[in-house]
């Protein structure tokens, strides 16, 4: 009896932790969001549900929930499909391996924001470097204006959200790789079978279990990211680049709305959370069969 | 058990300074680099002839100020002295954080400032703030660009302003006439130079002037700017810094913006030739440039408000705002700090100054930074073409009269 209450006992004191760390701000945000609150977060009237009404009232806030969908998805497929050849790539034993690890690894080191801000300078329309790049090897006439207008800034955006979640998913799955036995290959490769048919056969069903967990972890960070959008265009022009995370600040800290906010940020927690469900649920039964 | 004891030491030093009465928190917005080493200065030469009085100084980039501010106001952790944007006083006034000073502003303190900048901290005959940083809007032009395209003086008026453009395009210059800024802060900002020209406002009576003819007429003239390749492509991406650079780089050939490029052109590119005007002018006259003033203000739950009141005497002394108005390119607030020469003598600031009297400030009101977000929104709409002007306009003035009638 004494026992087997033992890990329980030494399981408690970080659960207490666990919960006043994640429930706390929890339960503060759920209040807020059924209350009317001033610019300084101090709670006046229950209001219930109103601020989740204006929410669904407001177009801004739907076409940041859709935007925020093809951001998630458009980044995190990109980045899956990016990099399971290129930790291949990384896997396979050539000279200078290394190097080419830590040049891979290296953009992770560099904050997000401040790969933004350089990004932010070399889309710039007049004195950008991609423009000039561009017009030198003769494949544009005019500038073209990057930033202007969301048909060219968000899809850039999302190129560049590809490019820096790549690193993290490497790794994942060169760990993944790594644990691949050889000699499933040397064998696959007496039994006849050409590269496409290893790489079908083996290489992605052995991976499977690292893709599913880069898919939930950038799924979680990518829905979340602030740094690109914001620091790129802040959502415009005319909150055409908004994401849900974008929205929720202005909201919160530059129209002093904090019960939209605190309703926004619960929208984006449930989303999160019936997302991870079902996907953990469909990936788990899918390795029982 | 070592970082135990030395937490509780940090602590107990936490502890210690926040019992000590004599210490004064001041939360400061970093306008440039020289702002932190000019206050740093201040608060020593306050400290030296006020001992056992300690002013703690923290400085917040712009765009940080009013998150910082929210947190911790809500936290109860806030500065007992902090600069504001004026047009935020409103909602802290409401809400009861800020002590209004009039226990404090003697006359002869009052007469210390020009009238204009005092006033938009002024609220129900109370005051509540002093304006700390002020500025005013013109127009700086390229004079070799202008020369070049035959044109020997700067247009007075909006139709003559278009001529000159057109001047400049047809004359073969690969200098783009009009610098439009359309992204991020003061992006309404730009768009009201042309409403007021057109006889409009912000807020009519109570409602919107976003929809008034002023409006239609202001978009249509930008517009035309814009389709007729008379401003830089894609405007929507430009920032005010970022139009600011195309200035200094040559790359247009007008900007409407603050003093404060003055100091940055005299830094960055000394030989630029350029001049200001003043904002151009409707043809029936009317205009006039945007005034922005910072407050500095007292929180309610300061507990040294008697110490704090004499660092704003202190910093509101002639030397003290003549120094830090210099360090930032900022105007005068203090009308015998205008009289300096720095100042009365310099042919640029006076162009600035000569235009306060028609100056409009952000008016006062709640939910002014949603409203703001509603113009700008609009306005880029416009710009890049999505939706037709009147549409926008009518839909963006309807959004703004619901936030006008909610509180």
């Amino acid at each position: 009896m004494g026992r087997s209450a033992t890990p329980y006992i030494l399981i408690f004191p970080s659960f207490l932790l666990a919960a006043a760390v994640i429930l706390w701000p929890l339960k503060e945000i759920v209040s807020l969001s059924v209350h009317d609150v001033n610019r300084f977060g101090i709670m006046r009237d229950f209001v219930g549900l109103d601020h989740f009404r204006t929410l669904f009232a407001d177009p801004d806030f739907i076409a940041a929930l859709w935007r925020t969908l093809l951001w998630t998805v458009s980044v995190v497929v990109g980045t899956l499909v990016c990099s399971v050849p290129i930790a291949m790539i990384l896997n396979e034993d050539f000279y200078g391996r290394g190097l080419a690890r830590i040049l891979i690894m290296l953009p992770w080191a560099v904050s997000l924001t401040m790969t933004a801000v350089v990004w932010r300078w070399a889309l710039n329309g007049e004195s950008g470097m991609l423009n000039s790049g561009l017009r030198d090897l003769g494949l544009i006439g005019t500038n073209i204006q990057w930033l202007a207008d969301a048909s060219t800034a968000f899809p850039m955006q999302i190129l560049i959200g590809i490019l820096v979640s790549i690193p993290f998913t490497v790794t994942i799955f060169l760990g993944g790789l790594s644990s691949v036995p050889e000699d499933l290959y040397d064998a696959a490769a007496i039994e006849g079978a050409g590269a496409w048919d290893r790489f079908r056969t083996i290489t992605l069903p052995l991976l499977r279990p690292f893709i599913n967990i880069a898919f939930v972890l950038n799924t979680i960070y990518v829905f979340n990211s602030f740094p690109i959008i914001w620091t790129m265009t802040q959502g415009g022009p005319a909150n055409s680049t908004d994401i849900l995370v974008t929205y929720l600040y202005k909201l919160g800290f530059r129209l002093g709305r904090l019960g939209d906010a605190a309703a926004v940020s619960l929208i984006m927690f449930g989303i999160l959370i019936v997302f991870t469900i079902v996907y953990v649920r469909l990936a788990m039964r899918e390795e029982q069969d | 058990m070592r970082r135990l004891g030395l937490l509780a030491g940090a602590s107990m030093l936490a502890f210690c300074s926040m019992a000590q009465a004599g210490t004064v928190r001041v939360t400061i917005a970093e306008y440039s680099k020289g702002t932190g080493p000019y206050f740093d200065a201040a608060a020593k030469e306050f400290e030296a002839s006020h001992p056992g009085t300690k002013i703690q100084i923290e400085v917040v980039p712009w765009d940080n100020l009013q998150q910082k501010l929210t947190t911790d106001i809500s936290a109860g952790a806030n500065a007992d002295l902090s600069i504001i944007g004026t047009r935020w006083l409103l909602d802290y006034v409401s809400q009861n954080v800020v002590t209004p000073l009039d226990a404090y502003v003697k006359p002869d303190f009052k007469a210390r400032f020009i009238d204009t900048f005092l006033k938009p901290s002024i609220m129900n005959g109370k005051v509540y703030g002093l304006p700390i940083a002020a500025s005013a809007r013109a127009m700086y032009y390229n004079k070799d660009v202008f020369k070049k395209a035959g044109i020997d003086t700067p247009p007075k008026t909006w139709t003559e302003f278009k001529a000159d453009a057109d001047k400049i395009k047809s004359s073969g210059s690969p200098v783009f006439p009009f610098g439009l800024q359309g992204k991020e802060i003061e992006t309404d900002v730009y768009f009201y130079y042309g409403l007021w020209a057109n006889g409009g406002d912000i807020i009519k009576d109570g409602k919107s002037g976003m929809d008034s003819p002023a409006a239609i007429e202001t978009a249509k003239l930008y517009k035309s700017f814009i389709d007729g390749g008379l401003t830089e492509p894609g405007v929507t991406s430009y920032s005010r810094e970022d139009v600011q650079n195309l200035f200094k780089q040559g790359k247009v050939a007008t900007v409407i913006t603050a003093p404060f490029l003055l100091n940055q052109i005299k830094a960055e590119v000394p030989n630029l030739a350029y001049g200001v005007a003043p904002i151009p002018v409707g043809d029936g006259g009317d205009g006039g440039t945007y005034g922005v003033t910072d407050s500095i203000v007292m929180f309610d739950n300061s507990k040294v408000k008697d110490e704090a009141w004499a660092f704003l005497d202190f910093l509101f002394t002639t030397e003290q705002r003549t120094k830090f108005d210099k360090v930032e390119g900022f105007l005068p607030v203090n009308a015998k700090e205008a009289a300096d020469p720095y100042f009365a003598d310099n042919a640029d600031l006076k162009v600035f100054t000569s235009l306060l009297p028609k100056a409009h400030f952000a008016p006062v009101i709640p939910g002014w930074e949603d409203i703001a977000q509603t113009t700008s929104n609009a306005v880029q709409k416009i710009y890049l073409g999505q939706g037709p002007i009147e549409g926008t306009l009518k839909e963006a003035a309807a959004k703004i009269n619901t936030t006008l009638s909610q509180k």
